[in-house]
């Protein structure tokens, strides 16, 4: 069986330390030689973003990941795998992953004609404001760079302004003032040098945690055997999911010492960005201001049976309900 | 015949080009507006969206006019070695060809326009645009590329029957006679 | 399949098929014998997805620029008076061509943008006073790849936003190369001229007083410049906002210095709009054909290639140099550049490389590309704006700067500090 199979950002770990070995040699190794899969990224075929799962869809190629945040124009009801502030450690969001897979299960299904078959995190995504921040009230007027929908809804909710920079201009942008802050996860901060020009960086997730969405076309899924399917399915848990969620907490804790210098970094020199720690009063502002606008927007935009929906299952999870 | 058909062609398109341009001159003004509204604190939002819209639908519908205007770009090293039979024969094959491709993306430009009217997709952004709103007009853009291909080509044709070379080289040979940047 | 692309490419392109249907004409070909994969699907979103760009709208942006410098007057001044100060040289007015093309390169991102303003001032001039038209449209083709070299350039845009690198420091990097490339070019010019006179033309002096006077025919494109950098370095406009700014700039000087009137106006536009769309084409064309390039795998013969080489990190970045010039024959540059980055950068960082001089020495490999047969987009804008003579012309007479791009990439790998000297003083 030959599958060709596109990962996500080829320069980032994710792919490297985990895609790679996966789809080159674990998963094809445990087949005995019947699957063979042909490896590129997105990024490789100067794909859009948004166009990954529609062409996964339409049988372009057979198996696609990207981060699920990209698919939510087709999707709004997707928003909701990937709620900021409510997982604060890779546990609680692998919880909240799991929790939400059956409804991601429908809207691949659905939208995109695909089956899911793997979400794994990328690291969380984190904030550097390069002015002194002492609590997340301090955002209020600030100017903020965020991506995703939500996210900026929820800083409009703090009063902070959400403005749109691409990744490679915001370093310019923090240095001279066109944003005050900018989220992104802590190990592309650190390795595109934003601990250059910002001074303070919070550690929490103020743009959830991206986790990226790996599925195969249907109509290809299907014309799998039931022995073949299984293999998949359980080698894919063991060989890349699991693997990728067990390093998400360390790699973490490493990116912030290694842009705060509190703790050991490994990957690197450490730098001296202030830690700022988030106070149990803050967090009870953030999600009261999620729960009493930002999610129910989201409901609003994506109909009240997902909203439903999600209140069993994620909910459940973090102890939240939507209104 | 022909010929009369090429200049109203040429006249509509040159009022595309003309309504693409002044688009294109709205665009950057707003991009200049969000500019100087930051120095102040505030911002209009969305500029890099809107840009990117701006930049898909001035480009299919600006195709158009530069196909009337003989800009696309051709390479007639082997081509100039022949007569104005030989010539119009390449540039009669040129056109169909480039007909065929043109009405192709067309027609694979629809997919996406059907695929976010089902879904009702709108941009992750801020904004929230619904996409169908700027992916129609680009459709369109293309499609009218198409008609304005195809009927480029039959007049061609037309005048290759003929048998006046000169003149179907005047409508789609490989330079336009008088430069419209002079 | 490079067998394939190459022969059918040259093959469609002397049957004078437009130079981007013969790109998407080979796409079909890859989808049709090349993968398993029906990549047709996938047309409809590629022309959306490469067309609807925000940094791509800085094309557009330039190109309405140096319209609306040619259209007022003042690039035609700005070309007279560095006319009065570089044609005594051997080869006469072909200095006056790098040296307007180096000076619009400062205000414009956009080599085809510069090239074309300054064919449109310059062609003219070259049929009045009689020069060899190979040299001298050469050197305006040649001239114009400055435009991406130094700042401002939507290529170091896309190169910083590829490898997440810092784009001001780019700019930075880029400036003392792009100066050295332009001085290089006028050195190259003079000995050309001095070994074959009859291809320079007229050497001309004039009085210095005429030449003092013609300063101020040059101030309008140092305030451009100073606008448009300025407002990047200040931190008012993103790098590629600042075209924007760039456009209202030449509106002013042009309303300050030449004039503006409906019929201008309407032209620079209409003109916009022909010039951007025949590099749309290319470019969408240019993205299809890259997307079923990947998906045939060419990502993975270039990987296997590089890696079964086993170099040394000196005959690495010179194994890279070569595959530049080979795929900068064929690939339009800014494709060239998002089908290559993600393969070639991480294993050039790798081998101990800095990120930022990469950036520069791959900006010089594809300004070669940009005046290199068969698919080089400036030879074809020189060419546009000549009204007789053939293509071949303009190739060969490209040629010689050409090599000489190839020792500035030579001189960038012997001495990275030309590159690097700016970013790191200046941090
Ligand atoms: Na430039
Ligand atoms: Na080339």
């Amino acid at each position: 069986e030959d599958l060709s199979v596109v990962g996500s950002w080829s320069s980032l770990p994710l792919h490297n330390q985990y895609e790679v070995p996966f789809w080159t040699m674990t998963l094809p190794e445990a087949s005995g030689g019947k699957i063979n899969v042909e490896l590129t990224t997105h990024n490789q075929m100067s794909l859009g973003l948004g166009d990954v799962y529609p062409l996964l869809g339409q049988g372009v190629y057979d198996v696609a990941m990207t981060v699920g945040d990209y698919a939510v124009s087709d999707a709004p009801e997707l928003e909701g795998l990937d709620v900021p502030l409510l997982a604060l450690t890779a546990d609680d969001a692998r919880a909240m992953v799991d929790a939400a897979r059956p409804m991601v299960d429908d809207i691949f299904r659905d939208r995109f004609n695909s089956q899911v078959l793997a979400v794994a995190p990328y690291p969380p995504q984190v904030v550097f404001c390069n002015s002194e921040i002492g609590s997340l009230a301090d955002l209020e007027g600030l100017k903020v760079r965020a991506s995703g929908r939500m996210t900026a809804l929820l800083l409009e909710a703090l009063g902070a302004e959400g403005v749109n920079v691409s990744f490679a201009e915001v370093p310019g942008a923090l240095q001279n003032g066109v944003v005050d802050c900018a989220v992104t996860g802590a190990g592309s901060g650190y390795s595109a040098g934003w601990w250059e020009v910002s001074t303070h960086l919070l550690p929490i997730p103020l743009g959830g945690w991206d986790p990226v969405v790996t599925a195969m076309n249907l109509d290809k899924w299907n014309s799998l055997d039931a022995e073949t399917q299984a293999l998949i399915s359980s080698e894919i848990v063991t060989g890349f999911e699991d693997l990728a969620w067990a390093s998400a907490q360390d790699a973490l804790v490493n990116d912030v010492a290694c842009l705060t210098g509190n703790g050991e970094c490994q990957t690197g020199e450490a730098r001296s960005m202030t830690l700022v720690e988030v106070s149990d009063e803050d967090f009870a502002r953030a999600r009261d201001l999620l729960t009493s606008e930002v999610l129910p927007d989201w409901a609003e935009r994506s109909g009240e049976d997902w909203a439903a929906r999600w209140n069993e299952s994620v909910g459940q999870v973090v102890g939240v309900t939507i209104e | 015949m022909e010929l009369k058909m090429i200049q109203t062609l040429r006249a509509l398109n040159r009022k595309v080009a003309l309504l693409v341009g002044f688009g294109l001159l709205a665009c950057a003004a707003f991009v200049l507006t969000d500019i100087i509204m930051r120095r102040f604190g505030t911002s209009l939002g969305g500029t890099e969206e809107i840009a990117g819209y701006a930049m898909a639908l001035a480009t299919s519908w600006g195709m158009s006019y530069t196909l009337l205007e003989l800009g696309h770009v051709r390479i007639d090293l082997v081509r100039t070695r022949f007569k104005t039979f030989g010539r119009a024969l390449f540039d009669v094959f040129s056109m169909i060809v480039m007909t065929g491709v043109i009405i192709t993306i067309a027609i694979k430009a629809w997919p996406v326009v059907a695929h976010s009217l089902t879904n009702g997709s709108r941009a992750n952004t801020p904004l929230e645009t619904p996409l169908v709103w700027v992916q129609f007009p680009w459709f369109a853009g293309w499609v009218w590329f198409a008609i304005m291909s195809t009927l480029t080509t039959l007049c061609a044709l037309g005048l290759l029957l003929k048998r006046r070379h000169t003149e179907t080289e005047s409508i789609i040979g490989a330079f336009a006679e008088q430069d419209t940047l002079q | 399949m490079i067998p394939f692309v190459s022969v059918g490419l040259l093959a469609l392109l002397a049957l004078s098929i437009p130079v981007g249907i013969v790109l998407f004409l080979l796409g079909f070909g890859i989808d049709a014998f090349f993968s398993g994969f029906p990549l047709i699907r996938g047309l409809g979103n590629m022309v959306w997805s490469s067309s609807n760009s925000a940094t791509l709208i800085a094309i557009p942006f330039f190109v309405l620029l140096g319209e609306i410098l040619v259209r007022s007057g003042v690039a035609t001044r700005t070309y007279a008076a560095l006319d009065r100060w570089v044609s005594w040289l051997p080869g006469g007015l072909v200095h006056a061509n790098i040296a307007t093309a180096t000076m619009f390169s400062a205000t414009s991102g956009s080599s085809v943008a510069t090239a074309a303003t300054v064919a449109t001032v310059a062609m003219p001039q070259a049929e009045k006073l009689g020069y060899d038209p190979k040299l001298f449209s050469g050197a305006i083709a040649a001239g114009g790849t400055l435009g991406i070299m130094i700042p401002p350039s939507i290529n170091l845009i896309v190169y910083g936003f590829l490898t997440q690198s810092s784009i001001p420091q780019l700019f930075l990097a880029g400036l003392i190369p792009g100066i050295a490339l332009a001085l290089m070019f006028m050195l190259v010019t003079v000995i050309i001229c001095l070994i074959r006179p009859d291809l320079g033309g007229l050497r001309r002096t004039f009085p210095i007083a005429q030449m003092l006077r013609a300063l101020i025919d040059l101030i309008p494109i140092i305030i451009l410049f100073a606008m448009i950098v300025g407002s990047i370095y200040r931190g008012w406009a993103t790098p590629t906002e600042a075209a924007a700014v760039g456009v209202a700039g030449a509106f002013l000087i042009a309303f300050a210095f030449g004039g503006i009137s409906w019929d201008m106006l309407t032209q620079s536009l209409t003109g916009t709009v022909k010039i951007t769309s025949m590099i749309m084409l290319i470019v969408i064309g240019a993205s299809f054909l890259n997307f079923t390039l990947a998906s045939a795998g060419l990502g993975r013969e270039l990987t296997a290639f590089m890696e079964g080489l086993g170099l040394s990190p000196l005959g690495f970045i010179l194994v890279v140099v070569v595959l530049y010039i080979v795929l900068g024959f064929f690939i339009e540059t800014l494709s060239l550049m998002v089908v290559t980055i993600p393969i070639i950068v991480p294993m050039v960082l790798v081998q101990g490389y800095d990120v930022i001089w990469f950036g520069i020495l791959m900006i010089v490999l594809i300004e070669m590309a940009l005046i290199t047969p068969p698919v080089g987009l400036n030879l074809y804008v020189v060419q546009g704006a000549r009204k007789s003579g053939s293509l071949n012309e303009v190739m060969l007479g490209a040629l010689p700067y050409c090599l000489t791009m190839l020792a500035m990439a030579f001189l960038l790998i012997a001495f990275p500090n030309i590159a690097l000297f700016l970013p790191t003083y200046l941090q």
